[in-house]
């Protein structure tokens, strides 16, 4: 699982809603996958990003994306490794609200809900 | 699609006419994706084929994506005359195709003996090219994260440009292996066509006939007589000799009620059977065909909810690389096969897999730019889930102005034109009764064999469907295919969302 794909993933136990974000994440097996660089990909990510939740999940993040970003090749090599190479194959997440663990297994999230805790 | 890139190389100048099956209702995304792809000209669609003219070669061929095979063109030409009751007449009609003009079939050979020695040219080029030495990775993979990136950014700063190099070495290794053993017979077959074709030397080909025969002829000759009847005019022609086994050479002949086609298939392997998808799910060609219908940008972040074991995803990301891919599904097994085909094909840095409910989705409202998904049919379904919790669903994730794309059982389909959920009665009967416009959508061709011109046949298929296929929330239908899965049909139906939920 990448970090941009945490970035998305929102708990949906009953009653939760937007509070269900950002999942906490804890990993115990990581692996770093070379990628190749395309700044360009890159740079259309930025804006899907929700800044609070990416400095949660890994704090070598800078605090918030600077200004002219598109064209900062640090920056976005960056940023292109934090959300694209980092990669957590074992661990959980957490719903910040719940507190109901979903377990990462190869690296698969499993976010399968018992039919109690789903929102009707 | 890349258009066809202009090179120096030894080229047809005038182009080769060429042909292509496909199935039932991809017809006209062939006929679309050949003008894009190839910049083909003369397209024409006639009773399941798509004949067209390109300079291109057999790399760009090799990239066709809704064709089953493909065929370099012989000779079409009018049906064979059975009016009479001879059956030697008839014989020695089929015996005319293949001396009235041996000089087309010389020739035809010859382009195709062109096509695959421009071919062998530019793989030794390639092959000089890309073969870096396998990088040894000496660690264990799974190690702090930390002590890695040290190490990867004096990796990265050695190997440069070329991504191959940057997969461990199991994962290349697996990924070659399953590469290569196609790609090396393929190459095989080419170099002995090569040889044995030499100009001087066309005695030297062996060939086999394959035939298939349909309608009125079919009724005086088997396919195999009309093989043997061929054979042995061609053995009389050209010299050649049959080898049933392993020839260098296949004609593959199909005689019917509206045309004699004669050709040479240009691959051994049909171009649907895909060389990097190690396990299908859905047919390859039906899959590239959702992911042509929806709109994929790049930096879009695309999701199907249902991928089974990945294959539109995998169709999608080897045609728009430049994605976020995410595939979802609730089946630990189908996951592992999705997770397996990925990493066949070397596109786990590009799919993301989740395990999750498609109609409890763990993502915001309006957060994925485009869905394409197969929606299983029918009797895979957990108990409780149906197509309107499911569409629901996709349609809150969706960004406004996002597109769905779905293929649908003829059931699917059916309970969203009614729009209730009272079941429908199932028999083969039921499913025909009232609904003569479908039988239309099969045959955009007609039965004359017009020629189509490719945008008109397109909307043509497509507003037959359309007219049954009725809003859904704020997602609106904007076009709809039938197509054949074989023994079953199904609709290909996009949407697109026009506003927002709550509105």
């Amino acid at each position: 699982m990448k970090l941009l794909t945490h970035n998305l993933l929102s708990s949906h136990v009953r009653g939760v809603g937007p509070r269900g974000f950002p999942l906490r994440l804890q990993a115990t097996e990581v692996r770093i996958n070379p990628v190749e660089f395309n700044p360009d990909f890159v740079a259309r990510m930025i804006p899907k990003v929700e800044w609070a939740a990416l400095l949660e999940a890994a704090d070598t993040v800078p605090k918030e994306p600077i200004e002219g970003y598109e064209h900062d090749e640090k920056f976005l090599r960056k940023m292109h490794h934090v959300l694209l190479e980092v990669d957590v194959l074992e661990g959980t997440l957490q719903c910040p609200e719940s507190g109901r663990l979903f377990p990462i297994s190869r690296g698969i999230p499993n976010m399968l809900l018992s039919d109690e805790e789903t929102e009707t | 699609m890349a258009a066809v890139p202009t090179d120096s190389g030894s080229r047809p100048a005038a182009g080769a006419r060429f042909f292509c099956t496909a199935g039932r209702g991809l017809e006209p995304f062939l006929m679309r994706e050949v003008r894009a792809r190839l910049a083909a000209t003369q397209v024409e669609y006639i009773s399941g084929k798509v004949f067209f003219t390109t300079c291109s070669d057999l790399n760009m061929l090799k990239k066709l994506k809704s064709a089953e095979r493909l065929f370099l063109l012989i000779k079409k030409q009018f049906p064979l005359n059975v009016s009479s009751v001879s059956k030697g007449k008839i014989l020695s009609e089929i015996q005319r195709l293949i001396n009235d003009d041996p000089e087309s079939w010389l020739n035809a050979i010859s382009t195709w003996k062109n096509l695959l020695e421009l071919d062998a040219k530019k793989d030794k080029l390639f092959q000089r090219a890309a073969n870096p030495p396998k990088r040894k990775v000496e660690e264990n993979d799974i190690i702090n994260a930390k002590k890695l990136k040290t190490k990867q950014l004096q990796v990265l700063q050695e190997s440069g440009e070329c991504s191959l190099e940057k997969q461990t070495e199991e994962e290349t290794q697996e990924q070659g292996d399953f590469l290569t053993e196609r790609e090396k017979s393929q190459e095989a077959f080419q170099n002995d066509v090569v040889k044995a074709a030499d100009a001087k030397n066309q005695k030297n080909l062996t060939f086999r006939v394959s035939c298939r025969c349909s309608g009125a002829i079919a009724k005086t000759f088997t396919a195999q007589e009309v093989g043997r009847i061929t054979g042995i005019a061609l053995m009389k022609q050209f010299g050649w000799k049959a080898d049933l086994r392993n020839p260098n050479l296949e004609i593959f002949i199909h005689l019917n009620d509206i045309y004699s086609v004669v050709g040479i298939p240009v691959f051994r392997i049909p171009l649907a059977s895909r060389a990097y998808i190690k396990t299908a799910g859905l047919r390859s060609t039906i899959a590239w065909a959702l992911a042509s219908l929806a709109e994929i940008q790049a930096g879009a972040f695309v999701l199907d909810p249902m991928c089974g074991l990945g294959t539109i995803l995998l169709e999608a990301a080897k045609e728009w690389p430049d994605v976020y891919y995410v595939g979802a599904d609730v089946s630990d097994s189908q996951l592992l096969g999705a997770y397996d085909n990925l990493k066949a094909a070397g596109l786990k840095n590009k799919i993301e897999l989740l395990q999750v409910s498609v109609i409890d989705l763990p993502l915001p409202s309006e957060s994925v730019d485009v869905i394409i998904s197969d929606i299983p049919f029918g009797k895979k379904f957990k108990l409780g889930e149906d197509i309107k919790s499911i569409l629901q669903e996709m349609e809150r994730v969706l960004h406004v102005g996002g597109a769905i794309v779905l293929l649908l059982s003829e059931e699917h389909h059916r309970r969203l034109k009614d729009g209730d959920q009272s079941s429908i009665p199932l028999s083969s009967e039921g499913s025909h009764t009232g609904e003569p416009s479908i039988k239309k959508c099969l045959k955009p061709g007609g039965k004359t064999g017009t020629s189509e011109t490719v945008s008109s046949s397109f909307e043509a298929s497509s507003q037959e469907c359309l007219d049954k296929t009725p809003p859904f929330g704020s997602l609106v239908p904007v076009e709809c295919h039938k197509v054949s899965l074989g023994r079953t049909d199904a609709f290909i139906c996009k949407y697109r969302k026009l506003h927002s939920l709550g509105l």
